[in-house]
């Protein structure tokens, strides 16, 4: 590259020549066969680097290696066969809501309403079921044992509990209800339910299948037999119907809203 | 020059006729590219020597690409190509940065 006639460079260990110099003269346009050839592999290389930089960049699965291969379609066919899976539920969401005509979705989100009225105590309610009466002379009945009296019945599949005073207020018992002694435990001063406060003697009115409310309610260690201990009497009557008719009030959450479909229990 | 200016348009052509690269080609080009590479880069180091020539720049680079795509070749039948491209890799790595560094010798004293 030093001399212009000579191609082939002769090796100069006796006179060593700067690199820069070398450098400087290489990058001097000469149309050499040195140069002309570089010039063609720098364009190949150029051209090749381009190619692949760009094939990589589209990043399509023709470069990819068997067992990688292998692994993405495993992945991507079990991810279509959850899709699936997916579709066809919600096609039959569709089916069931759409299918018929508007009047069967009404009707459903309505019977979803009555039946989450019930639970939720906004709705009154009549029903087979049992009323319990518990007398209380000595006042040793507390919020402990009507706790575990409703716990019984919910056991025993009670849908629908009022619990009130013979004769007094009444107060539907819902999911969020709480029992608390009134005037301390052990005062005798009575129950207070969600803020109610309720005197013995009390009266549980309970909807349900009556046979399993009353045997719940009846077994050796149940409820019937701690209200024996403390001195106070529980009597269980099965009825063909009762009613309840104290209602609660519907409470909107202040913070929890409702996510995704779950919200279209009220468009009834 | 010229060869910076073959370099430039090799990139160039590349960019805008937007060849697909064949099926077959696939798995080698990458290591191809980085043969030539350190070819290129022995060629500069053999330039600022003073002991660059052509015949041998030519016959190195070619070498150097088709041995690459050999052993990748190779390493694919025997069912150990990605361990063996990156062995190529590196070993090519190393090369290229021990030529720069001869290089940066020559054109920086340091």
């Amino acid at each position: 590259m030093t001399g212009p006639a000579d191609p082939v460079q002769p090796v100069e260990p006796v006179e060593p020549v700067k690199g820069r110099a070398r450098l400087r003269s290489a990058l001097h346009p000469r149309a050499t066969r040195a140069q002309v050839v570089a010039a063609l592999l720098c364009g190949v290389l150029g051209f090749a680097a381009a190619v692949q930089v760009r094939s990589t960049q589209d990043a399509g699965l023709s470069g990819l290696r068997q067992t990688d291969l292998v692994r993405i379609l495993d992945d991507v066919s079990e991810r279509s066969a959850r899709l699936q899976a997916e579709a066809r539920e919600l096609e039959e969401t569709r089916d069931r809501v759409t299918g018929d005509d508007d009047q069967a979705a009404l009707q459903e989100a309505r019977d979803r309403t009555r039946v989450l009225g019930i639970l939720a105590g906004t709705l009154p309610a009549r029903g087979p079921g049992i009323r319990l009466t518990i007398t209380d002379p000595e006042g040793e009945v507390g919020s402990d044992v009507l706790i575990d009296a409703l716990q019984e019945l919910r056991d025993a599949g009670a849908e629908a509990v009022e619990v009130s005073s013979v004769d007094g207020p009444a107060v539907r018992v819902v999911a969020s209800t709480s029992f608390v002694d009134a005037g301390g435990p052990g005062s005798g001063a009575g129950v207070e339910v969600d803020g109610t406060v309720l005197r013995p003697p009390y009266r549980f009115v309970v909807i349900g299948e009556p046979g399993t409310l009353a045997s719940a309610l009846e077994i050796p260690g149940g409820v019937l037999e701690v209200l024996d201990q403390r001195g106070a009497q529980g009597v269980v009557t099965q009825e063909q119907s009762v009613e309840i008719t104290s209602l609660r009030a519907a409470a909107s959450p202040r913070y929890a809203r409702p996510a995704g479909a779950a919200g279209d229990a009220d468009n009834g | 020059m010229i060869a910076l200016l073959g370099l430039v348009l090799g990139v160039v052509a590349g960019l805008f006729l937007e060849p697909t690269v064949p099926t077959w080609m696939q798995p080698y080009l990458p290591i191809a590219v980085v043969a030539a590479l350190d070819a290129v880069f022995g060629g500069l180091r053999a330039l600022l020597d003073g002991i660059f020539d052509d015949r041998v720049f030519v016959v190195s680079f070619v070498a150097n690409v088709l041995v690459a795509a050999l052993i990748v070749y190779l390493g694919d039948q025997l069912g150990v190509g990605a361990q063996l491209s990156t062995g190529v890799v590196v070993v090519l790595g190393i090369r290229i940065f021990s030529n720069a560094a001869s290089i940066r010798r020559h054109l920086f004293s340091a």
